[in-house]
This record gives structure tokens, sequence and C-alpha cells, in this order.
């Protein structure tokens, strides 16, 4: 067990590319991250750069207080489980979890109490002795686990570690993995793409794009409170809905109608060199079917009419999409994130707003329906840069903040 | 749909059984003259008339033979193990690294294996009589290695390509050094291309006649393919046909032996279900 810091990590390629840029990172001990970035963003070689087999171009990585820079990975004391899951085929389950102990020459009824120890926690144990060409994909993702846990390593690594499995599967796995790393509380930095396993499985999450590090917290600190564009678009699913706004005579004319905005917003924006445009976030949960609101709540935002495009009901509640005029709002944070998605040339005309109102809304595709939504917690983002306008001293309070 | 299938299922035998006889006939045709008594030799049936093992007993009674068998069994052998290992450190170099120079060193390997081997027997005779290697097993293995190792490199890099990487990464992790996950890991998985790579390579060194005939003088370096064209009866007047047929069928079964022992090891898949799948 042990600490992970990464003081002023950068990773640069003989081609000149560079893939991670002065990333710093204290991971504590026992402590669960999750890196989390579309492909490309040099999640990937920063866990490489962790386990050793990829070196750092400059910069400073420490295991447990020491500096391992140059240590080959087999003296870092680290386990890695990758993506896939790169079982060895020509040994038993058995022979692939005592792979390590064998090369860390242990005697032999070490090794055998060991293996059943960790077989007994994976439940691995009637397979112990078939071969990785006889295990279904789940089974092979918990032996790779098991070889990882077997030798008690300083910390884990684990590199997209559920994404060849099914979805089902996933979600079940999502759950063994979380339970593991608190039953053996040992420091795990784990890399996915998917801000689902980030949300669900992280104490804290480190945001990544281009290399460089985005925003680092718990999971809901970056859920409520994004520090930019791309974190704000980046986590939550159906992500949130991003629309231009312009600022006039104090307000901000939307697409929605005129918003409101506070005091410390607007002397921010009262300055010289402070942007006429912005872009205005709401995420999906903060609308509401204008009917169903109550007085009280109607008087924390505002409301709108627009048609209904599509109403998907989940059951619990009902995700509608609206179509709003006017221009999509534009970033490049935005293009980033939709070309991520896969949705890059998939533009569509004019901007559709995803909202998920309650079960009890009568919203039918086709009709213009009247939807509130809550001032308190809108976002403001400056284009140019994509930093939120409406964080303040780390907390986000909306437009209205005085 | 199903008619179109044993049709083609037929047609395919059929061609496959053509073949099969055009290979082997000759085969077969040397070894019934093995078994053929000198006087019934010409009478072309296929089928021996009177069997016998006298062609066999001439052979093994002469000592030219059997030690040619044993320089070209000591030769073939020690040419192979030298070459597969070598061409397997050079086939992962070259499969796995990205090093200055790796085009030029295939391209170079490649130009070895094009070159005509006849246009290099003459220098090879004088630089072999200069350093003293003429007629020794040395004098043939070094160059059996050298015609070997382009084909033995190529075969086994493309076996190592086919080995996920992400193994030797694992190996890596779980403690070993570079040396443990080549010999622990790469190498189990190779096998069936280090098997393969071997055959091929002992084929080449055991049918040899070209250098074996240039490069060697005496019993002492002589090989089997070569020692048959010097096969001549007990006495000037005996005809050696039998004999040098015997010697023919006596050759080619360490090649059959070889091959069958070796196949076994070469089980494909032999790399599934190391990784997604």
């Amino acid at each position: 067990m042990a600490d992970i810091v990464l003081d002023k990590v950068s990773k640069k390629f003989p081609d000149g590319t560079t893939a991670v840029r002065d990333v710093d990172l204290e991971i504590a001990d026992g402590e669960f991250v999750i890196l989390v970035g579309p492909s490309g963003c040099g999640k990937s070689t920063t866990l490489n750069m962790i386990a050793g087999l990829e070196d750092i171009s400059s910069g400073e990585l420490r295991i447990g207080g020491q500096r391992v820079n140059d240590k080959a990975p087999r003296d870092r004391d680290i386990a890695m489980v990758f993506q896939s899951y790169a079982l060895y085929p020509n040994m038993t389950v058995r022979e692939n979890m005592a792979f390590p102990l064998r090369l860390a020459k242990l005697d032999r009824e070490t090794i055998t109490q060991k293996v059943e120890e960790a077989a007994k926690v994976l439940e691995l144990t009637p397979l112990l002795d078939r071969r990785p060409a006889n295990l279904s994909g789940g089974q092979r993702q918990r032996v790779a686990m098991g070889r990882a846990i077997v030798r008690q390593p300083k910390a884990f690594l684990m590199d997209e570690p559920l994404s060849n499995l099914d979805a089902k599967l996933r979600v079940q796995m999502r759950t063994v993995v979380s339970r593991l790393q608190k039953q053996l509380g040992t420091t795990t930095v784990y890399v996915t793409h998917d801000q689902t396993e980030a949300m669900t499985l992280g104490d804290r999450v480190v945001i990544m794009r281009g290399g460089a590090v985005q925003q680092v917290g718990p999971p809901q600190e970056l859920y409520d409170q994004p520090s930019n564009l791309f974190v704000a678009g980046f986590i939550g699913s159906p992500s949130m809905n991003f629309l231009p706004a312009t600022v006039e005579d104090g307000r901000l004319r939307t697409a929605l109608g005129d918003v409101p905005i506070g005091d410390r917003i607007r002397r921010e924006l009262e300055g010289v060199d402070a942007a006429r445009e912005l872009i205005l976030g709401i995420r999906p949960e903060h609308f509401e079917d204008a009917e169903l609101v109550d007085e009280e709540t109607r008087r924390r935002g505002m409301e709108f009419e627009a048609p209904v495009d599509i109403v998907e009901s989940m059951g619990s509640d009902k995700y509608v999409y609206l179509t709003v005029e006017g221009e999509r709002a534009s970033a490049a944070e935005l293009e980033e994130l939709a070309a991520d998605a896969g949705a890059a040339d998939f533009a569509g005309a004019g901007s559709n707003l995803v909202t998920r109102l309650s079960a009890e809304s009568a919203a039918t595709e086709g009709e213009s329906r009247r939807v509130w939504f809550n001032l308190e917690k809108i976002h403001l983002f400056d284009p140019s840069n994509g930093r939120n306008l409406t964080l303040h001293e780390g907390r986000s309070a909306g437009a209205l903040a005085n | 749909m199903a008619d179109t299938t044993t049709r083609a299922k037929l047609r395919w035998g059929l061609l496959d059984v053509a073949v099969v006889v055009f290979a082997l006939t000759p085969v077969l045709w040397i070894m019934s003259l093995s078994f053929k008594t000198p006087g019934t030799l010409t009478d072309g049936k296929f089928v021996p008339r009177e069997w016998t093992l006298d062609n066999y007993r001439t052979i093994f009674a002469t000592d030219q033979f059997v030690r040619a068998l044993v320089n070209s069994i000591g030769i073939a052998l020690i040419a192979t193990v030298i070459a597969v290992v070598l061409g397997a450190m050079a086939a992962y170099a070259i499969s796995r690294l990205d090093f200055p120079g790796k085009r030029m060193l295939i391209g170079v390997s490649l130009l070895i294996a094009m070159f005509p081997q006849v246009s290099l027997v003459s220098p090879l005779f004088e630089i072999e009589r200069q350093l003293g290697l003429f007629d020794t097993w040395p004098g043939l293995i070094l160059p059996y290695i050298t015609f070997a190792l382009p084909l033995a490199i190529y075969t086994l890099s493309a076996f190592f390509k086919q080995i996920p990487w992400d193994l030797e990464k694992a190996a890596k992790m779980d403690g070993a050094t570079q040396g443990q996950a080549f010999r622990r890991v790469i190498a189990p998985l190779a096998a069936p291309g280090l098997f393969t790579t071997a055959i091929l390579v002992f084929i080449f060194c055991w049918n040899d006649f070209l250098f074996a005939i240039s490069l060697t003088s005496t019993e002492r370096s002589r090989t089997v393919p070569v020692a048959l064209s010097f096969f001549t009866g007990e006495s000037q007047f005996e005809d050696p046909t039998g004999a040098i047929c015997a010697a023919a069928v006596v050759i080619t079964v360490p090649i059959i032996l070889f091959v069958l022992f070796f196949q076994r090891r070469i089980v494909s898949g032999l790399t599934s279900g190391a990784v997604k799948g």
C-alpha cells in the first residue's frame, strides 16, 4: 500500500507529439482514482507511465514516497489489469495466477495458499485447472483481476478492464471491482472512457483532455460544479444542454427567452474585455413540465414553450426532446465532445433540448409544451476559453447569484 | 445447395488424389526398386516379384554410407539448432522493436535468400581452404546457417507478430525480466513457429547437394546426398542401382520422422484465449 504522486509529469513522443502535459496528481493511500476522458486524451499513457511501461519525459513519479522514474515495472511492486486481460494462454488459471508469485520466488505452499485465497474471493475455485481459452469473457476478466490481487501489490492499475464485457456483465463487474477495492483497501488507478463507470466507481475522478488535466474531484462535485465547458459536457448522461446566449441590457437573450442574471455575474460581464456571447448550460433533470411545478418552485425558475420532438418513456421518468429555434452553441470543446461521441457530422437543423421530466408529464410528440427550468442550476460558459462563469469560490450558484 | 457442396467436395477430392499420386509415385517406385533383386530390377513391375533386403544389407555394410549418415544427421541438426536460435532472436527484435536500420536488415537478409548459391560456391571453396574449414563439419554448418537464417527470420517474425504485445507487458508487470518474459511467455507461444522453422531448415540442410559436394572431399564430412552420388557396387561390374535406391529410402526416413514428430507440436490456435475473443 502506498500513495502515488505525479509531479509535473509529461510525455513527449519521439515524433514530437505531447501525449501528456504537466500532470500534477496526488493519489492518497487506499484511494480509488479514475482517469477519464475521450480517446487520445492521454489517460492510458499516464497509466502506462505509472506502470513503467512508458518512459517519463519530464517530471517526477513517486510511489510510497520513493522516486520510481527509472525503475523497471517489476521493481515498482504494482499490478495491472489490461483491457485485453492478457492472460497467458499456455497456462491454466492456477498457473496464470501463480505466475507473479513464482517469479517472486515464493515457496510452493505459500503460492498454493495465496492462489486459493484469491480464487475464493473472485469465485474462481472451480475454474482453477481450466485454460483461458475455455473461459467466458467475464471469467477471463476475473482471472486477470485475480492475477493482480494475488501478490498484494502497493497499487492496482486498471486499463479499461470492463470495456470488453457486454453491457449487463459490465454493470455487475463494476460492483465486483468496487467491493474488491474497498475490501483490500489498495490504492487503485482506473482508466476508462465511460463516464458512467467514472461516476460510479471512483472516490475521485480526473478528467483529461488533450494530455492535460481539466478537473479533479469527487464525482458529485464534477457533476454539480464543472469548472469548464468540457467537463460539463463530458460528465452526465444524457449530457448537458448547451445554448448560445447574448448579453444585452443586463439580461441574457436566449432561445428560451430572456434569462435574468445576478449582480456578481453582471459585474463580471461589465468588464471591458468581457465576452458578449456566452454559452448557457442546463442539465436535462433541471427541466420540468410546467403543469407539475408548484408555485413555490416556479418562482425559482422560468418557463418557455417549445414543440415536442420525441418522447422516450423510461418508466421512472420521461426524456422529452424539444426543438428550439436558433443556432446551436459552438465552441472547440463541444466539437471535440461531439467528435468523440461520433456525432460530429450529425448536426440536424436548429438545436435540440434534452429534458428529463417526471413520468406524470403528459407531453406527447408533435404538440407544443410549456416547460419550466431551474435558474439556480444553470451554468454560463465563456466560449473562448470554456471557463464556467457561474462558479464562485468553488461553488456553483446559477446565474442569479449576487 | 447440398448438391453443389457434395459435387465441389468430389471435385476437390479428385484433384487432391491426383496431386498425391503424382508426388508419391516416384517415391513408391524407388521403394519398390530397393526391394528387388538385381535380376528382376529391370522387369518393369511395380510390385517386386522377388523380395530381398540385400540392398539394405549392402549399404549398411559399407562404412562409406554409415559414416555419411552420421555426418548428415550431425551437420543438419547442429545447423538447425543454431539457425533457429539466432533466427528467433533476430525475428523477435524485428517484430517488437523499432531500431534504425531495421528495414535495411530485412532487405539484406532477403538479398541473401535470393542470391544464386552456385555463384558463391567457388569463393566459398577458396575461403574455406584458406581458413582450414574445407572438408570439416563447421565448413558445411556455417554456409547452411547463413542460407537458412533468412528463411528462419521470415517465418519466425510472422509468428511473433501474432502474439499480443499485452502478454509481454503483463509479464513485465508480474515481475518478469525481459529474458524471463521471452522464455516463459513468448517462446512457449511461438513454439509452433519454432517447430515449423526447424522442420524447414532441417529439410534444407538435409537435402543440400551443391555445398556438400563442393566443400567436402573425404568421408570426414561428406553427407548422404553426396555419398550417394559416389556410390559404386562392391566391384565395378556390379550394378549399384538397388543399393542407391535403398540409400535413398533410408535418407528419406529421418525427414519423415522429423516432420511427424514435430507436427504434433504444431497445434493451431495455441494463442486463443489470451486476449478478448
